[in-house]
């Protein structure tokens, strides 16, 4: 039977709806003009998705004080020096303050101090009420009139010469085939989260710190379409609250409240190990380093001491959180915990794979264009590599560059629309629907369960055990070495090459749990050479070398950059330089 | 926290054009059981506690319920959703009480709903 299709053409095509594709939509249409077709193909609902589904309390990209070039040099500084893309950077946070005052006139509630001055969180955050954070965002798409499809999972990128041509994808609701081709095509659907086991089993597996419904699509795509990827040598690690895994900032810069370990000593003032590396204030993965040392020490539990935080703010504690991580406010209702009275309990959650946050991973673009090295393919918010820590409002900022960047590129070089080559169309369709074509084709056991199949989630658990014991999870205290790197490459391109035969999905939602995994083994594989590639440890606390312990500036201190090799199943990998622009002590803040 | 639907107060969202559960749950999770034809979280293991769901259904008929081997019963958390804010009741395990109101949008006047 052959299978309905939806044919779809656009100028700029955006595949995933969330921080930084909406705003990518808005700024396209400012600067592409009223003519200009902007599409959306969004995996779920577009008012509620993505990493603010939940709603946020806080901004953490803003220049408070001083000029963009501080803030650069502060996100320097957070990575331990790390290097950076200055350049893309510097751009966003040019912008990210105009940004925010045009996301207030559109109704988001700023909070304010006393002279009406936005309510800063430490010197580049500000405080939001964040609980239509989403809509808010997703309204933007809509007030520039681009269309959106909502519930299509994008799972490939079609290149044709060279040069991307558009996606393809499934509807998870109507079943059917999309086939969008665009003159320009946005890859933000966000970064990777569930490749290593979580902390909750069952009924709490997704009880984890990012957006589990993004899986690794952004990066499984650009790497299958032969773009250069990079930064995926670092993971973010978060400490967290434990069991819920919220965010911290609300305590650890909101209320300046310290971590304590169970002897209530606060390490990162008080121990010389710690304070050598920056003390409280010390960057990210330092802080991560140091707790996993406390508890590696057998001197955990460890807190966030809110009992000597600003006594003003630590009241309202609970309402800040019913804006970002509700279940956080409920867990202590049902535990007795009085947040405002007593320190909140704190561990390190699985690790995730992300570029706009406090890590690197993503797709390396040309200059600050936002397109990759594949010709018409731009990336933007966690799709984006080697510029962290833009967050929130940097993904608005860094949307807004790449619709301009579209809408610029289709100005100047006017694109065509390429033709598709129906064969290749037909593979890809049938390699979508594969698992559900297998399924028909099954024999089951009494259980239901299919003799000659595999389910998506039995296929997540066996890739999450392998990367949790061969690539350095929680249980191994984010450590690994060459050996373990060398069974876990084994183990994942074994599933990769061998075993995705066997999946099998029995309904519309299986076959998109489904490509959550084959996206998800896809970014293993980068994940796991690079951590193997970069022999050295640049960022302790996310990936710990027991063989390489130190820093090797003589031959890292630079990108590590990888293409993938089709037809080998390879990576290859390469070095692009690091250009300081900001001077002075990478390892130091300018204000 | 999972959604667990209450049966006698989910109408399957009669009169809209589509369950409003399912609508907009991130991970696809809501849907509507055919026999009952009341709303259901297909695997509670896949849901992210966003409180989406929760927050949108018309007839409060979602309780988030944390997950046991985290906490214990029976505390609530309820959202009741206004046009400018949502009303906040924590009811812990013992039975106290505690209400938050948080903003939700900028400015009084009349915003197109979101
Ligand atoms: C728990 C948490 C707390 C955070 N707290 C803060 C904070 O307090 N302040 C701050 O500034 N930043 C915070 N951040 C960071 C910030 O939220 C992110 O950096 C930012 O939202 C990333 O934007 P994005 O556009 O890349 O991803 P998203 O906004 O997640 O958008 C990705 C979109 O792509 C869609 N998608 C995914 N896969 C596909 C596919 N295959 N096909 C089609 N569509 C797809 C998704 O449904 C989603 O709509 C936090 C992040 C997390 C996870
Ligand atoms: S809480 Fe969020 S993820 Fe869970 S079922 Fe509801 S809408 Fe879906
Ligand atoms: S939104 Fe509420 S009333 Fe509507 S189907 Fe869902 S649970 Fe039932």
């Amino acid at each position: 039977m052959a299978r309905e299709r939806v044919y779809i053409d656009a100028d700029v095509l955006i595949i995933g709806g969330g921080t930084a594709g909406c705003l990518a939509a808005w700024e396209a249409r400012q600067s592409g003009g009223e003519n200009l077709k902007i599409v959306i193909l969004e995996k779920a609902f577009i008012r509620n998705s993505g990493a603010l589904s939940a709603g946020m309390n806080a901004l953490n990209m803003y220049v408070n004080q001083g000029k963009p070039e501080d803030l650069v040099a502060y996100i320097r500084y957070d990575v331990c020096g790390a290097p950076v893309r200055e350049d893309i950077l510097l751009g966003v946070a040019g912008l990210v303050n105009e940004t925010v005052a045009m996301m207030e006139k559109e109704g988001l509630p700023i909070k304010k101090k006393a002279d009406g001055s936005y309510l800063n969180r430490g010197k580049w955050n500000i405080e939001i009420n964040g609980s239509l954070l989403k809509p808010i965002t997703a309204n933007m798409a809509m007030k520039a009139r681009a269309k959106v499809y909502n519930r299509v999972y994008v799972t490939d990128l079609i290149t044709v010469d060279g040069m991307v041509a558009g996606c393809v994808g499934f509807g998870v609701r109507d079943g059917k085939y999309y086939v969008a081709r665009g003159k320009t095509v946005l890859v933000c659907a966000g970064g990777a989260a569930g490749l290593w086991r979580p902390r909750g089993q069952g009924d709490a597996h997704h009880r984890i710190w990012y957006y589990p419904f993004n899986t690794g699509g952004s990066y499984a795509m650009c790497k299958r379409a032969g773009a250069k990827m990079v930064g995926f040598d670092s993971r973010f690690v978060p400490v967290r609250t434990k069991d819920t895994y919220a965010a911290t900032g609300t305590m650890s810069i909101g209320m300046w409240a310290p971590m304590i370990n169970a002897e209530g000593e606060a390490f990162m003032r008080e121990r010389e190990e710690y304070v050598k590396l920056g003390g409280h204030t010390a960057p990210t993965p330092i802080r991560v380093l140091a707790y996993c040392r406390e508890m590696q020490n057998n001197r955990g539990p460890c807190y966030m001491d809110t009992t000597k935080g600003d006594p003003q703010r630590v009241d309202g504690l609970k309402a800040q959180y019913l804006d970002i991580s509700p279940i956080l406010v409920l867990y202590w209702g049902c535990n007795d915990i009085n947040p405002s009275r007593e320190p909140v309990e704190i561990d390190a959650g699985n690790p995730s794979i992300i570029g706009a946050h406090a890590a690197f991973a993503g797709a390396w673009t040309l200059g600050t264009s936002r397109m990759t090295t594949v010709e018409r393919l731009f990336v933007s918010g966690d799709a984006l590599g080697a510029a962290p820590s833009r967050f929130i409002s940097g993904s608005w900022s860094c949307g807004r560059l790449a619709g301009r960047g579209m809408a610029g590129h289709i100005k100047e070089k006017r694109p065509e629309l390429l033709e598709l080559d129906p064969a290749v169309l037909s593979d890809l369709e049938r390699n979508i629907f594969a698992p559900l074509e297998r399924y028909e084709k099954c024999s089951f056991f009494t259980s239901g369960d299919p003799v000659e199949g595999v389910f998506p989630n039995q296929m997540e658990w066996r890739m999450q055990h392998i990367m949790e014991e061969y690539c350095g999870g929680r249980s191994r205290w984010f450590y690994v070495n060459e050996t373990n790197l060398g069974i876990a490459r084994k183990l994942i391109n074994r599933m990769r090459r061998e075993q995705l035969q066997y999946l099998v999905a029995k309904d519309m939602h299986q076959l998109q749990l489904a490509w959550d995994v084959i996206n998800r083994l896809d970014v293993c594989q980068l994940v796991i050479d690079h951590i193997d590639h970069r022999k050295e440890t640049r960022y302790p606390g996310y990936v710990n070398r027991s063989d390489y312990p130190e820093a090797d500036d003589a031959n890292f201190d630079c990108f590590v950059t990888s293409l993938w090799d089709a037809k080998k199943d390879e990576l290859t990998f390469g070095k692009e330089p690091y250009e300081q622009i900001i001077p002075g002590d990478r390892k130091a803040q300018t204000i | 926290m999972p959604p667990y639907v209450i049966p006698d107060q989910c109408d399957g969202c009669q009169g809209e054009r589509e369950p409003l559960c399912e609508l907009v749950c991130p991970g696809n999770l809501m849907v509507i059981e055919e026999p009952t034809g009341k709303a259901v979280c297909r695997d509670v293991g896949d849901c992210w506690d966003c409180m989406t769901c929760t927050k949108y259904c018309p007839r409060q008929a979602i309780q988030t319920r944390i997950q046991y081997q985290l906490a214990f019963v029976p505390g609530k958390l309820v959202p009741v959703v206004g046009p400018h804010s949502v009303t906040w009741t924590l009811i812990d395990c013992h039975g106290h009480v505690e209400r938050f109101i948080m903003r939700m949008l900028a400015g009084d006047e009349e915003e197109e709903d979101l």
